[in-house]
């Protein structure tokens, strides 16, 4: 089954992949390696896992200002997320996004949607996104 | 959102692509934050300059090569690496210590003024009260907003530089006076005067508060009115590692608080805490504990140590030596150690065998070279972020307490009324 749902685009682009949904925030400089995709968060639900080549959905970013270099880093080097779908509006992502946008010629989307929404989507599940902010959402199930 | 006709040309590129590259970046900073408005800004810490990775040398060298400039003073936070000892950091490859100091070289070239320091309110020209700002480093956005009264949100990377560049930022959160009311108060009246005197209270103070207060504007009531500049910024940096606190306001003391109600702008009080000792002996215990493993070293500094808290390592220390085989390392700025240097204190601390650093911290990966083991800190910065990021298991004392376990070579700590 496949349910449409509207997002705020805060950074448009189309993409389409598989949902790796966070189960808490995180901060892209000492969190997570921007070398290879890698969350390094020892304290993080999702420890050890690799966002690289998938639709990353998080709450919001947290902490430190180096968050948007750590974004660019990973989208630059190829080991990034498909697109950021995220639970607030978050400057960090979308900026370090846009910036890797137009130094590498990217098309990264970045897109809000709300919190109720945010539950609704899964690790798994099979994401298309718009340019307009048309998620559909396909479970994985 | 309206842009004035300026601000239409520049995003339009009739300044060049430079300009029009940071133009759409503070574009669409105000369009995700939903701000209706942008303001100019009279200064910017740029935190851009902390290398992390290939993407911040390319974007600097663009902005270089469409011939960027700086639309107001800009000064430089700590990099990654000591650009006069680039060696102190033995696990970077020569290749990343290249990029490090490429990347600090670029922000220079660029027009910033090379402070290095992540506590750049502890040189000369300040903003002044209300001034509209941009901070990037955690701690610095706290200071300037709470202890300065300044007005800056906590800007990310390249955001910062391309707010240095427009000289422009989205009016919006702790710009507008609305964003800066308290909306929870703190109460620490009811702890002990001798514990409120000491310089480790500030540092858990900060911790309990940030790990408590969420996304709201923090008042502190009950601090002694004699508190100063080194304990607010341990507020500052404590606040802002445990928890996300880009303001606070000590009543009484901090520039918009001088009465409960300036602090809440009027607004009734919901909610008040009242903290008390298992609040710090809490605090105290996240960061750190006592085991039983021989002492390694010590790291003062986090944010950058101040002119003042030279002067009360020094008392401290009296003629002492630092006991064989500890490392001591400690971060400041090139500013503040020149000021020390002056005295003749730089001297003696280098031949106690402290170890000073200039232009950038200990508590980040990777380690500079023999921070492992035990080590002792008496920043909760320090303590918080270090045992994410290096080989070492951390315990947080004061000044004094830290001084004493130097110098004996095991962890000494004072009776301290059941803390």
């Amino acid at each position: 089954m496949s349910i449409d749902i509207e997002a705020r685009v805060l950074i448009a682009g189309e993409a389409s992949g598989t949902a790796l949904v966070l189960d808490d925030t995180l901060s892209f400089w000492g969190g997570f390696n921007p070398g290879n995709g890698e969350i390094i968060d020892v304290h993080h639900p999702q420890y050890q896992q690799f966002v690289g080549g998938r639709i990353l959905c998080i709450a919001e970013s947290r902490g430190s200002a180096g968050t948007p270099g750590g974004i660019a880093e990973t989208l630059r080097n190829g080991s990034g997320p498909l697109a950021f779908v995220l639970g607030e509006r978050d400057v960090n992502i979308g900026i370090g996004t846009l910036v890797a946008n137009r130094l590498y010629d990217l098309e990264i989307p970045v897109l809000e949607v709300s919190t109720a929404i945010m539950k609704q989507l899964h690790s798994g599940d099979r994401l298309e996104i718009n340019r307009q902010g048309i998620i559909s959402i396909t479970n994985r199930s | 959102m309206q842009l004035n006709l300026l601000d239409q040309d520049r995003l339009d590129g009739k300044l060049g692509k430079a300009m029009q590259f940071a133009m759409e970046t503070i574009v669409t900073a105000a369009h995700i934050d939903q701000a209706e408005a942008l303001i100019d800004i009279s200064f910017a810490h740029i935190d851009a300059c902390f290398y992390n990775g290939r993407a911040h040398l390319d974007f600097v060298n663009y902005m270089l090569e469409y011939g960027a400039t700086l639309a107001v003073p800009s000064w430089t936070n700590s990099g990654l690496v000591a650009l006069n000892d680039l060696s102190i950091r033995d696990p970077l490859t020569s290749r990343e210590m290249d990029e490090a100091r490429q990347l600090m070289q670029a922000y220079v070239k660029l027009g910033c003024n090379p402070v290095w320091t992540c506590a750049p309110y502890q040189l000369p020209g300040r903003p002044e009260l209300g001034a509209h700002i941009v901070g990037s480093e955690s701690n610095a956005v706290s200071f300037y907003n709470s202890v300065i009264g300044a007005r800056t949100n906590k800007y990310g990377d390249y955001l910062d530089v391309c707010a240095a560049i427009t000289g422009r930022v989205p009016f919006c959160k702790l710009h507008r006076d609305e964003g800066r009311a308290a909306e929870i108060l703190y109460d620490v009246s009811k702890i002990p005067q001798s514990i409120r005197d000491n310089d480790l209270f500030y540092h858990l103070l900060g911790h309990a508060i940030g790990r408590k207060c969420g996304h709201r504007v923090p008042a502190i009531m009950g601090l002694s009115a004699n508190c100063n500049e080194d304990d607010l910024k341990a507020i500052s940096a404590a606040g802002s590692s445990s928890g996300s606190v880009p303001l606070f306001h000590a009543i009484g003391i901090t520039p918009e608080a001088p009465t409960l109600e300036s602090a809440f702008q009027n607004n009734p009080i919901q909610q008040t805490i009242k903290l008390n000792l298992d609040d710090l002996r809490q605090a105290r215990n996240e960061l750190g504990t006592n085991s039983d493993q021989v002492l390694a070293g010590i790291a003062l500094g986090t944010p950058h140590f101040s002119y003042t808290e030279f002067e009360r390592l020094i008392n401290l220390l009296g003629r002492r030596c630092i006991a064989p085989g500890l490392v001591f390392y400690l971060t400041t700025s090139r500013h503040v150690l020149r000021q020390v240097e002056q005295q003749g204190w730089a001297n003696v601390l280098e031949q106690a065998g402290v170890k000073i650093i200039t232009d950038t911290c200990t508590y980040f990966s990777p380690a500079v070279n023999g921070l492992c083991g035990k080590i002792m800190t008496n920043s909760a910065k320090w303590a918080y972020y270090a045992p994410g990021m290096l080989p070492v298991e951390v315990l947080i004392g004061s000044l004094a307490e830290c001084v004493e376990s130097a110098v004996t070579g095991q962890v000494t700590l004072d009776p301290w009324e059941g803390l």
